[in-house]
């Protein structure tokens, strides 16, 4: 088993907390069944959704909280992040009015908002550091196709310090298990995106559709096909590999931090969108949007070990419970259906439990486990 | 000047694996020093960081990184502050050991520089006695900042000669020279006036009519004369009105306003009396206004109901086989549009719908010659929107032609159909230009974008070969895609005129021909509540509706270079949406607060809506709406004698205005 990063012992320490809380002992409170907690937005309904899930009793929506300003205007909630800490959530608007999209921070639990701040073009995928900083992409997932930027947020002032220009159409926000550097995609520019997570700059960039597989010089070039389209990026428990799921390329990348190459693919039909590794760092879980399934692939083999079908079309998020049992799915549905969470158990690699939630559920976030 | 305040800024560990606490090397605070500073603008200074553990152990291998927000102040990576602008400051410091992470803040305040200059105007060397005249001061200070957070103090050298007044304004009481004083923050701006008999003898009031409605606007004319009975130019002239009203009641807003130019409209019909005052000499000319009798009814004649999701936008037109139809979107349902034959008014029929991946079909647009239909989409499941063209020759077998989605995946919120062309608007920040001669090969001929900082365009329309954009705060802009005014074309859109919007909510433009000869534009606003926090639940269905704020703008751009808002119609209750205007009659919906039918004739100033021009108002109520009798008017459109309306929470109406009929008694 890999080192845990400080995020893990940080929901490790907030379950114990929460068990203290009543009288239990962690010997107890493990005989006792767990409530999963995850919060997770729906971006067509301008809400997100606090579900409860209980794997005897099942999964239910214990709170909607719209998060829209606007009466008559879709603002589009995206990216959703809950730190370590557990005492806020954060999500982001697409958009505006007129234009330009915000990141909003509330308190979990009363979920009532205690800050807020306007960003660039559609800021979608969001990560909050334990240096209090959030990371967030501006996608600008329909504007001309120019360079776009990460924006650094402290979160306690939630004051912007620094939009760091990285490439078209940034997506994925996740650090490295020791939080000294962060990574994001470029869609359009075909490319992995390394940050120092403190200064704030570029260190590296990968081309993800280089024949060779290297470290990219100078500024970012157009991959005018982009036949990667990379949407997502995470690391692996130990931090020595990254996966980034190739949505147009039906593959997910597995590539070496320290040597900055692929090392391995793997075949991801179809459209993988989002991906996450399961605390053990043995699985990858990865949404795949155009089949509307959940791939597990086993990392050790690298083969696919099960492909559990969505409960609608779109599957979107992941979000892996820090124990490693259960997976929560976002899925978005079209047009006027509702959006879905899924749960996967990654034990038995079927899905459990399966709720709706608002239009276009999207990001998703593991909060606590509680004991009732 | 530096002032170094030895303060040590505590905080608290961050997020840290747990079994690390109390090791050596987690930080838990930085100590900053200084750890606040006051520095006056073009200072520098260098902070200096150390970081501490758990311990109270220094750790020296601790990285440490400055930043500050925005322009005012400068910091370097090595903690080089540089002091650029007045304000409160803070640089934001962090400390990354492998261990862990620590934050704090340090406060800096930079004084706003002292004040340089004082300006006061106007700056006439002459004063007449008996005359009166405000005065400014304009305080800049050494970075050139105009300010006005600073007291002018107002003074007069011999205040027998002319007082001053807190408020500077400036009345000549007998000749002499006197010096007007201005004094701010110990800077002293004077300026000397030689005050001299006033050549005033008398003053000329004349008024462009003898009788008038409420809301018709009267030119004053005021002239000065001496006593040969010339015109007395330099002498300020001050207008004022007061008004006897048929209806006095108590705490009635003002009855009658007249500005400087001498432009009288009365809210309020009665006796008003204009009265001109010049260098101690008064003239008074009273008008006789009566009310404007144009209220009517609204009847309603029909209804196409969609009560399971929320309509958008409509059109009405007359199709290829003679007979009259409608398309409305749908929004943030399932991606309809529906398609009704209203030929009969009084029972639309809904004949056709077109599903497409969207979630939002929020505009529908039909060309001139009735055969091809364009729709929105927004919220596609692929995140591609666009426009979809379809062959609504025959309304009643709708097909799609074709879908154009390149470049225009943000989604399009509103669209334009004119002379084979389609205006879209491309996720907020332009509008494309697509030609749909081929309706079955739609391609992008021109585009056209501001280029002020964090522009956005809302919707256009077009008319004449011009096309009015609403975008926001940069107002209502004027582009030649045709006119050819200003040698624009669909494939090179040209700016021609502009007018800015201070509250930056506009969200239509409709320009109108008044039968007065003057030229206005309409700039509604659409803006939302107070949002100091999300909304609740309003305008879900079988909930409580949704409520909007804002208001009409009535510019005049018959000088397309200086144009000049001069009136406006709102509903205090409700906020604007979609307007038309045909003749002298405008038609806007207002949201929660229904459809108002408005008289718009003449020359307009003022607030329209205190000077009895409504001719009518129609709210929807349909008891099984989406939201169950609650209005959401979006858009009407006047259409062979009925005016039909697209609801949000009802569908499709078709009403009628009835004849103004004015009661004598």
């Amino acid at each position: 088993m890999s080192a845990r990063s400080p995020a893990v012992w940080m929901r490790v320490a907030l379950v114990l907390a929460t068990a203290s809380e009543l009288s239990l002992s962690s010997e107890e409170a493990k005989a006792q069944t767990p409530t999963y907690w995850v919060y997770v937005a729906s971006e067509s309904a301008d809400e997100v959704s606090v579900i409860a899930f209980t794997p005897v009793s099942g999964i239910q929506v214990e709170k909607v909280i719209p998060v829209g300003f606007w009466p008559l205007e879709t603002e589009g909630p995206h990216g959703l992040a809950i730190p370590d800490d557990g005492n806020h959530w954060f999500v982001t608007l697409g958009h505006g009015v007129p234009v330009f999209g915000t990141l909003l921070k509330f308190r979990t639990g009363a979920d009532t908002l205690v800050g807020r701040v306007e960003l660039g073009m559609f800021p979608a995928t969001v990560a909050v550091s334990q240096a209090q900083l959030a990371f967030v992409v501006n996608a600008n997932f329909h504007g001309d196709r120019v360079p776009s930027a990460v924006s650094v947020v402290d979160v306690p002032t939630m004051v912007e310090l620094a939009r760091v220009r990285t490439c078209v159409m940034p997506h994925g926000s996740r650090f490295s298990p020791d939080q000294s550097k962060h990574y994001s995609v470029c869609m359009i520019d075909d490319q992995l995106v390394e940050l120092d997570a403190y200064a704030l700059v570029v260190v590296r960039r990968l081309d993800l559709t280089a024949r060779s597989d290297r470290t990219m010089q100078g500024p970012p070039t157009r991959n005018a096909d982009h036949p990667c389209t990379p949407t997502w990026v995470t690391p692996s428990p130990d931090g020595r590999r990254l996966y980034v799921p190739c949505n147009r390329g039906d593959v997910v990348l597995e590539i070496d931090v320290d040597r900055w190459v692929v090392v391995r693919r793997f075949t991801s039909p179809t459209a993988p969108y989002n991906a996450e590794v399961t605390p053990d760092g043995r699985r990858l879980v990865v949404t795949q949007k155009g089949s509307a399934e959940v791939s597990i692939v086993d990392l050790l083999s690298g083969k696919r070990v099960a492909a559990i079908p969505s409960s609608r079309r779109v599957t979107h998020g992941v979000s892996i419970e820090p124990d490693g049992r259960y997976a929560f799915i976002s899925v978005e549905g079209v047009r006027g259906e509702a959006g879905a969470v899924d749960v996967i158990d990654l034990e038995q690699l079927r899905k459990v439990a399966s709720v709706d939630v608002g239009k276009q559920a999207g990001g998703i976030a593991f909060w606590k486990k509680t004991y009732r | 000047m530096k002032s170094l305040v030895a303060r040590v800024v505590v905080l608290a560990p961050l997020a840290v694996p747990p079994v690390l606490h109390g090791q050596q090397g987690v930080p838990a605070r930085i100590e900053v020093e200084p750890a606040a500073l006051v520095l006056n603008v073009g200072d520098t200074v260098t902070l200096a960081a150390v970081v501490y553990d758990t311990a109270d152990e220094a750790i020296p291998e601790a990285q440490v990184f400055f930043f500050s927000r925005g322009r005012h102040l400068a910091v370097d990576r090595d903690g080089k502050v540089h002091a650029l602008r007045g304000g409160q400051h803070t640089v934001f410091v962090f400390a990354r050991t492998p261990s862990g992470a620590a934050r704090g803040e340090v406060p800096i305040t930079v004084p706003f520089p002292p004040v340089a200059r004082v300006q006061i105007t106007p700056t006439s060397n002459q004063f007449f006695v008996g005359g009166s005249q405000r005065h400014e001061a304009i305080v800049t200070d050494l970075s050139g900042t105009v300010r006005r957070d600073i007291t002018i103090v107002w003074s007069s050298s011999d205040p027998a000669v002319a007082t001053v007044d807190e408020f500077g304004v400036v009345t000549g009481l007998r000749s002499g020279v006197a010096t007007i004083r201005a004094e701010a923050d110990g800077v002293l701006a004077q300026h000397i006036y030689r005050v001299v008999p006033s050549p005033v003898r008398q003053v000329a009031l004349t008024a462009s009519t003898s009788s008038a409605t409420t809301g018709d606007l009267i030119h004053f004319t005021a002239r000065a004369l001496d006593d040969q009975g010339r015109e007395v130019p330099e002498a300020p002239i001050l207008l004022s009105v007061v008004s006897m009203p048929e209806d006095s009641v108590v705490a009635q807003f003002p009855a009658a306003e007249v500005d400087q130019r001498g432009r009288f409209v009365a809210y309020k019909a009665g006796l008003h009396t204009v009265i001109a005052m010049s260098a101690g000499q008064v003239a008074h000319h009273s008008i006789l206004v009566t009310p404007r009798h144009v209220s009517s009814k609204i009847d309603v004649v029909g209804q196409g109901a969609v009560r399971d999701v929320r309509t958008s936008d409509l059109w009405v037109w007359e199709g290829v086989d003679g007979r009259d139809y409608a398309v409305t979107g749908t929004w943030n349902a399932a991606g309809a549009a529906y398609f009704w034959d209203v030929s009969d008014p009084s029972n639309p029929v809904m004949v056709d719908s077109v599903v497409v991946d969207a979630r939002t079909v929020n505009d529908v647009k039909v060309s001139e010659d009735g055969r091809v239909c364009v729709i929105t989409r927004e919220g596609a499941s692929n995140r591609r929107n666009g426009i979809v063209l379809l062959d609504c020759a025959n309304p009643r077998d709708v097909t799609v032609l074709s879908t154009f989605d390149d470049g225009l995946t943000g989604g399009v919120h509103n669209v334009f159909v004119y002379q084979n062309h389609v205006y879209a608007v491309n996720n907020g920040r332009r509008f494309d230009v697509i030609n749909i001669a081929d309706p079955r090969n739609p391609r992008r001929v021109g585009m056209f974008e501001l280029d002020t900082p964090g522009h956005a365009i809302h919707d256009v329309w077009v008319v004449d070969g011009i096309a009015y954009t609403s975008n926001w705060s940069d107002g209502v802009v004027l582009v030649d895609v045709g006119n050819g005014i200003a040698g624009g074309s669909p494939s090179n859109p040209v700016r021609v005129a502009q007018y800015r919007d201070v509250g930056g909510a506009t969200h239509a433009a409709l320009p109108f021909r008044s039968s007065s000869g003057k030229f206005y534009v309409i700039m509604g606003d659409e803006a939302g509540r107070d949002a100091d926090g999300p909304m609740g639940r309003e305008g879900e269905q079988g909930g409580t509706p949704d409520a909007m704020s804002g208001y009409l703008h009535f510019v005049d751009f018959s000088d397309p270079l200086h144009p000049e808002e001069v009136a406006r119609y709102e509903v205090p209750e409700a906020g604007s949406h979609n307007i038309w205007v045909t003749g002298d009659t405008l038609y806007a919906a207002f949201y929660n607060g229904g459809v108002r039918v408005v008289d718009i004739s003449g020359e307009l100033k003022g607030n329209l809506t205190y000077q009895g021009r409504e001719i009518a108002r129609f709210k929807a109520y349909d008891p099984t709406g989406f939201v169950p009798n609650a209005p959401m008017s979006w858009g009407p459109q006047p259409f062979k004698g009925h005016l039909f309306i697209a609801e949000h929470y009802s569908g499709l109406w078709a009403v009628k205005v009835r004849e103004t009929e004015i009661l004598t008694p």
